[in-house]
């Protein structure tokens, strides 16, 4: 469209083309033209400025490739345009020259002096014609013009007075009735020189002499002959051929600068045309070569920030097409492995969750360390074994948790000293006061290597053993005491009969005073060996199993009971407090009631009947398990330290006398009904003993 | 009959033309249009014309029936041409109807200009042409033609303030 459009301009440019009529609307159409490239091609280096602006993907490289094709357009261009200029313009300038132009005048002078001397000759003809007038009348007049008219050869020959009165009139076609009359300038020419000659194109393409000169008549007024002389047509020919070219050749000299700056502008506007459409061009054809390099780029980032998934369109099976394709399939691969390695992942994921899970269901704490002994992991029976909460575990060396567990320091040291001196797997039992009593801890530990040998953390596995000592103390001690009661019960009878059989028989035939020495020892005897009785007895009940009955106990009402029995020993103030609401357990209540008799029995012999006993019994959790727990504190002098290890242990005891089993039972009859007992260590004032007993149907009975 | 002459206009530079007065009579059957123009030449034509560039005029005359929502129907547009031209060999002027075809020679610019510029019963239309009741407008105006002038003036026709020679419509309303 363009390039007809220029085509036609081009055309109308030749003057004699039919398209000439329209080159303004052609120059405007053109013009307009230019403008919306400009428009279209400005709108693109906006659109790339911006681009680059904001680095986009693949600006710059558009801007190359379009500065680089606007210069391989233009340079060529303006060259040609350059020398095309040069060259129209000596072109034009070379039609005129000095020499044409004045042979061009030369040759109108030359016409005008041929004419001239023509109009001269041909009023020296009608000024001798005139005196042949001059001695005539007017009315003989008139008819002499026709005779001079035709002797002269003119066309026409009239006679006129000076206003312009027609007097005479002759001419050579006789239906011209009305003579041609001169014009006003003609007039006052006349009037001032008495003669005119002039040539007078009479009809568009006749030319004609007109010659005026003045009559002497015998009439007052002057008059005037005026006749028309035909030019020949030869000389009206050659004239009329020269003076259109002159007129033709003045009218392109005069056009000469308004014909260039025409070309110019023709020119100017063919090669702007041109290199904006060029250029416009050139952004299209950039931008789809640019295109998949811009989604190359595009897709690049996508991955790079780890959009795998990224498929591109092929948009052409070109060398770029073949690029995009490969980065497809790179992707593609990329996804693949990505997919594979995020399986096996989940799979080691998956292996872990699993040995986790079988750690934390272990009954074995189990803690791991890094290369400076702080601790990565532990497993929930660690937790449990310690009782230190799950947040406070993690990432922190064994030492700082001392600082903030005081009564945790000696196993936890120990185990520290352990797991920097030992190179090979070691174990070790160690035994602490926890918050629930002694503790016994069977611990192993094993370092951990890496493959070049470097000590890399380790682990140490440790068993809470205290119930299984227990177990093992209370079978030994039961076997004790079964023995005991069996071997010294049996003689113990006879020993008595004996010693009663002695007193009964000698009484009678010994004197008052041996008397009195055997009946003493005899008594003594008798005594001791019912003491020792009951002390086998004792043993006896503590070795055999009790024979439990299960029954649902509310303690208060228990305890209360019991209670009721020591209310009335004065100077002894009992304290209660027991929650609200059923406080269940189930059990025997005979083993229950001997259990609070012996701590109670325990506790007025420690204040020796002088005092404040307090009992508690509340409902707490642990574990997830009810539990209801008895309190019992009382002020007197407590128990040693060194004592409360072994306080539970049979034949211990703080007392003067006593078989030192009471606690020993007590703690058998808890454990036997699946409680716990442990002394209170954080009372500072007296001894205080807790007691957990597992609560039942808790939530029906609240 | 109503005629009444409205001058709307004009700038008289130092060059155009313009329209002195123009009036429409009456004579028989047919409107009859006398009117009176007035031309000022700038150098740049002047100079084109002595060098032997033609220069077009077109007298036109055109009536318009008014419409009160859309714009006025032209009903009739009649117009004159004439062509001046310098004649080297005989240092005339000649003025041609290029309608008519008759031709005029005289020896001075202001003569050949003289004789555009006055239109003298010029026959335009037939009174039938308006209806009773309806408002017409009447306009007159002098056209100078630059498409006709060479091609390589025609771009700096349009550019240049010398060659804008046409008149602004003269312009008056008209009822029957």
């Amino acid at each position: 469209m363009i390039m007809l459009s220029l085509q036609l301009m081009s055309s109308a440019t030749q003057e004699s083309s039919e398209l000439s009529a329209m080159y303004s609307w052609l120059l405007l159409v053109n013009t307009l033209g230019s403008v919306v490239l400009l428009g279209l091609v400005g709108a693109n280096i906006y659109s790339v400025i911006r681009q680059l602006k904001k680095r986009e993907a693949g600006s710059r490289l558009t801007t190359r490739m379009v500065f680089l094709f606007v210069l391989v357009a233009l340079a060529p261009a303006a060259i040609v345009f350059y020398f095309s200029m040069q060259f129209l313009h000596q072109g034009i300038d070379s039609w005129f020259n000095v020499e044409i132009d004045r042979a061009m005048e030369d040759a109108l002078e030359l016409s005008q002096a041929s004419l001239d001397q023509r109009m001269r000759w041909h009023l020296k003809q009608t000024q001798q014609l005139t005196q042949k007038l001059e001695e005539l009348s007017e009315n003989s007049a008139t008819l002499e013009v026709d005779n001079l008219r035709e002797l002269s050869g003119a066309s026409e020959m009239t006679l006129f007075s000076r206003q312009g009165r027609i007097v005479a009139s002759s001419s050579i076609n006789p239906s011209d009735i009305l003579p041609s009359m001169p014009e006003d300038h003609s007039w006052l020419q006349l009037r001032q020189n008495n003669e005119f000659v002039a040539l007078a194109p009479v009809r568009e393409d006749e030319l004609m002499i007109r010659v005026i000169v003045s009559v002497q008549t015998q009439e007052q007024e002057p008059q005037y002959l005026q006749a028309l002389y035909p030019v020949p047509i030869r000389i009206a020919d050659l004239a009329d051929s020269v003076e259109f070219a002159f007129v033709r050749y003045q009218e392109m000299n005069y056009l000469r600068d308004s014909l260039k700056l025409s070309f110019s502008l023709a020119l100017s506007l063919v090669l702007l045309m041109s290199l904006l459409a060029a250029i416009w061009v050139a952004f299209v054809s950039i931008r789809q070569i640019v295109a998949p390099v811009k989604q190359l780029v595009k897709g690049t980032q996508a991955v790079a920030s780890g959009y795998y998934d990224q498929q591109l369109p092929v948009i052409a099976q070109d060398d770029l097409g073949f690029l995009v394709e490969s980065f497809n399939k790179m992707t593609n691969r990329i996804a693949l492995a990505r997919d594979e390695t995020r399986q096996a992942s989940a799979e080691v994921e998956n292996q872990r969750a699993y040995l986790e899970t079988i750690l934390a269901n272990l009954t074995a704490g189990v803690i791991s360390f890094d290369a400076t002994y702080k601790i990565r992991t532990a497993n929930q029976a660690a937790y449990r074994i310690f009782h230190i909460h799950v947040n406070h575990f993690i990432g922190q060396t064994l030492m700082e948790l001392t600082q903030s567990y005081g009564e945790l320091t000696e196993p936890l040291k120990s185990i520290q000293r352990l797991l920097e001196q030992a190179d090979d797997i070691w174990q070790q039992r160690i035994a602490f006061l926890g918050p629930n009593g002694r503790q016994e801890l069977l611990c192993r530990g094993t370092p951990l290597f890496s493959q070049e040998g470097q000590r890399v953390g380790a682990v140490v596995v440790f068993d809470d053993v205290t119930d299984l000592i227990q177990a093992q103390k209370n079978a030994a001690w039961g076997e004790v005491a079964r023995r005991l009661a069996h071997e010294i019960k049996n003689p113990l009878t006879p020993i008595q009969l004996s010693a009663e059989r002695l007193q009964l028989k000698l009484a009678a035939k010994l004197d008052s005073a041996d008397a009195d020495i055997l009946q003493r020892s005899t008594q003594t005897i008798v005594q001791q060996v019912e003491a020792m009785k009951e002390m086998v007895d004792d043993f006896s009940q503590y070795a055999k199993p009790s024979k439990k009955q299960a029954v649902e106990i509310d303690l208060a009402d228990l305890i209360q009971e019991v209670l009721t029995l020591y209310m009335t020993k004065t100077g002894v103030q009992f304290k209660t407090e027991y929650d609200s609401g059923l406080l269940m357990i189930k059990g025997d209540p005979v083993s229950i009631r001997q259990v609070i008799h012996n701590l109670l029995k325990n506790a007025l012999e420690a204040i020796d009947f002088k005092g404040q006993i307090e009992i508690g019994v509340h409902r707490v959790q642990k574990n997830n398990t009810d539990f209801i727990e008895i309190a019992l504190y009382d002020d007197g002098p407590g128990i040693k330290d060194e004592q409360i290890e072994q306080i539970f242990e049979p034949y211990v005891t703080t007392k003067a006398k006593g078989t030192g089993l009471g606690l020993a039972i007590v703690k058998k009859i808890i454990e036997e009904h699946g409680g716990a007992i442990w002394v209170d260590a954080r009372r500072k004032i007296g001894a205080g003993f807790i007691i957990q007993l597992p609560a039942t149907n808790m939530r029906e009975s609240t | 009959m109503g005629l009444a002459a409205l001058p709307e206009f004009c700038a008289a530079g130092q060059f155009g033309s313009e329209v002195k007065k123009a009036e429409l009579t009456l004579s028989g059957n047919n409107y009859l249009l006398t009117a009176e123009f007035a031309y000022q030449l700038s150098d740049h034509a002047k100079e084109a014309l002595k060098n032997g560039v033609p220069l077009f005029w077109t007298l036109q005359v055109k009536i318009w029936r008014q419409r009160d929502f859309f714009g006025d129907v032209t009903i009739i547009d009649r117009s004159i041409r004439y062509r001046i031209q310098y004649h080297a060999l005989l240092n005339m002027y000649r003025v041609r109807n290029e309608i008519t075809g008759q031709v005029e020679n005289v020896s001075t610019l202001s003569s050949a200009l003289e004789m555009i510029s006055i239109l003298h019963d010029f026959p335009v239309f037939n009174k039938n042409v308006l209806l009773p009741d309806i408002a017409y407008r009447a306009g007159v105006r002098v056209i100078f033609d630059r498409e006709a002038l060479p091609l390589p003036l025609r771009p700096i026709a349009y550019l240049s303030s010398q060659w804008y020679l046409s008149s602004d419509w003269y312009l008056w309303s008209l009822t029957k």
